[in-house]
């Protein structure tokens, strides 16, 4: 745990920041909104009291009400991972700013969230599916996306189509969909 | 009987009705739908003499199941755009659906080649979300086993690296050397390539008589054993003169590209987690980062076979330093972390392996991220291989070492 880090953040981005910055083991957490990601992330990797240049991870998240989108960046200046949460995307139109400018190994990395999320990613020049075929109409990684379930059916049986979501029958959505306060 | 019908509604290709009475099998490079997106527009709208060439997905010089569409012209590589998702089990998803001992398994097939590198992260995530503090001896002897799979994973990697260039004895020999430590491990874990080994808070069972008799014996006549495979490659002419200068990356773009690992190291930057982010017992241990500074084909390799011999280092002294007691922290059988966030990531043969867990305070992890270094390594074939040879553009995936199943998880 880095407090002097937390401290830094504080005074840089005060305002901008949704939450407070949470110190956890060896993680700093960020959270903030999608209108003040790229500026953010571009003073993260730009300015050197931060430094963070090796972009670790970028996954999309639903939360079951919100959809975000989660970086973890490595620095020099901390020993401390930085995750930056960018939040409270809506669930039927998640957009947030592309850091392909910055990274361009973000590229697949937004595909896939895209892919798995449906999280759109402005200014990713390639945004496409990238392990659904391209013509799948869902989400797979979404709360609301169910796998079927076949385990048990014989082999000869087929396989269902996966393409829908499979709800239990007779249930509310809000009984059937995990949420969390992530 | 009626005959069977499509279904109704979206006909999607991961049916096995619409294969049948579709004939899907044969594949045309240009997808038969309008472009999705700029780049593939551009992609697929060829130039002056240019054509395109479908490698895979069923092809040996690509890793695993992926296709590659390059558009040639002539000899020379302009462009190629890589299809994924052949391999793709939807392991995140699966996870999800699983308890958190459950899903340890899952992990392993990810990176077949070096199971316990992608086991590590996983475990590690959840121990930190549950508070757990894992015994030193566990610690150890997680160090001890994942040196021994990095060996035997850098060991295959020179074999298909000669492979791709045209040699078939290296994979031959690096073979030997590989099924020794597969073996020593199968002793320990009970498993020769899957070893769902590691288990939250611990390892699964302590070191057995077996095993150290096997690594012992191989220890001692290791170092000798590699050099003269390492001297079948390095001292031959062709191979070298091949290398060099073949798909050269400089630091910078190796950064953007997001690479980690020994294709990061390889152009100058001393990047490993172990020392970068230390985790687990490496502060103790000795080692050094070997790094080069061309970036080329030629340096991937050597920095590869340079991390065999910190490897086989860091197994001595972890065989000298090991401590007594327990390999198991005292945990309950059913786990419910708090809710909360983890984030972990180590130094696997290929770069950054790491594991993001989301817990909602349930016995299921809520959400589980998979961060596999193949993915970015193979994005970055797109940068490399233009502008090379058809035949030097195999050599130039080979040495990137990527593997399908963690780049389709």
């Amino acid at each position: 745990m880095d407090p002097a880090l937390r401290r830094r953040f504080e005074r840089r981005f005060g305002e901008r920041l949704t939450g407070p910055v949470r110190q956890r083991h060896d993680e700093t957490e960020l959270r903030i909104g999608a209108g003040d990601a790229s500026e953010v992330i571009r003073a993260l990797h730009d300015e050197p009291e931060f430094g963070f240049t090796f972009l670790a991870d970028l996954a999309g998240v639903d939360t079951g009400t919100t959809m975000q989108v989660v970086y973890h960046f490595w620095g020099a200046s901390t020993p401390d991972w930085l995750r930056l949460i960018v939040d409270g995307l809506p669930r039927d139109d998640p957009r947030v700013p592309s850091v392909t400018a910055l990274w361009k190994g973000a590229e697949w990395m937004e595909r896939e969230a895209y892919d798995m999320f449906g999280i759109t990613f402005e200014g990713n020049r390639d945004l496409r599916r990238i392990y659904m075929p391209p013509d799948y109409q869902s989400f797979p990684l979404r709360k609301d996306f169910f796998l079927a379930d076949d385990a048990a059916r014989s082999p000869g049986a087929g396989v269902r189509h996966m393409e829908q979501t499979h709800a239990p029958r007779n249930a509310t959505p809000a009984a059937t969909i995990r949420r969390t306060k992530a | 009987m009626t005959a069977p019908t499509r279904p109704r509604g979206h006909a999607s290709t991961d049916d096995p009705r619409v294969m049948l009475d579709e004939q899907i099998g044969v594949f045309e490079p240009i997808p038969p739908y309008p472009p999705r997106t700029e780049r593939e527009a551009e992609f697929y709208t060829l130039g002056d003499g240019e054509m395109f060439i479908n490698i895979g997905p069923q092809h040996p010089s690509t890793h695993g199941v992926l296709r590659i569409v390059l558009k040639i012209d002539g000899e020379n590589v302009v462009d190629l755009d890589p299809v994924l998702g052949y391999l793709h089990r939807g392991v995140e998803k699966l996870c999800e659906n699983a308890d958190y001992h459950q899903a340890i398994c899952y992990l392993d097939p990810l990176e077949y080649v070096s199971s316990l590198f992608c086991e590590w992260p996983g475990v590690m995530a959840f121990e930190k979300l549950l508070d757990v503090q894992v015994p030193r001896r566990a610690e150890y002897i997680r160090v001890l086993s994942s040196e021994l799979n990095r060996v035997a994973s850098h060991a295959l990697f020179m074999g298909w690296m000669a492979l791709d260039l045209g040699g078939l004895t290296p994979i031959l020999w690096s073979f030997i050397e590989r099924d020794e430590i597969v073996e020593m491990l199968a002793s320990l874990t009970g498993q020769r390539m899957l070893f769902n080994y590691f288990r939250i808070g611990g390892v699964n069972g302590d070191l057995n008589h077996e095993f150290m008799s096997r690594l012992g014996d191989w220890m001692s006549r290791a170092t000798s054993q590699i050099e003269s495979n390492i001297s079948l490659l390095n001292e031959n002419e062709i191979f070298v003169r091949r290398m060099r200068g073949l798909g050269t990356m400089d630091t910078e773009t190796a950064l953007r590209m997001c690479m980690s690992g020994p294709n990061l190291r390889a152009t100058g930057v001393p990047f490993d987690l172990r020392r970068a982010h230390p985790y687990s017992v490496f502060p103790e241990l000795e080692f050094d980062i070997p790094t080069r500074t061309e970036g080329d084909c030629l340096a991937r390799y050597l920095v590869r076979l340079e991390e065999i011999k910190q490897s086989l280092r860091i197994i001595d002294q972890c065989l000298h330093n090991m401590p007594d007691g327990p390999v198991m922290a005292k945990l309950p059988r059913l786990l419910r972390p708090r809710p909360g966030r983890a984030y972990a990531g180590i130094e696997g043969p290929r770069g950054q392996y790491a594991a993001y867990v989301v817990s909602d305070g349930t016995d299921q992890p809520f959400r589980m991220r998979i961060h596999d270094p193949s993915y970015l390594h193979l994005q970055s074939v797109g940068l490399l291989m233009p502008g090379h040879l058809i035949a030097d553009a195999m050599a130039v995936m080979a040495s990137l070492d990527p593997i399908m199943g963690g780049v389709d998880k």
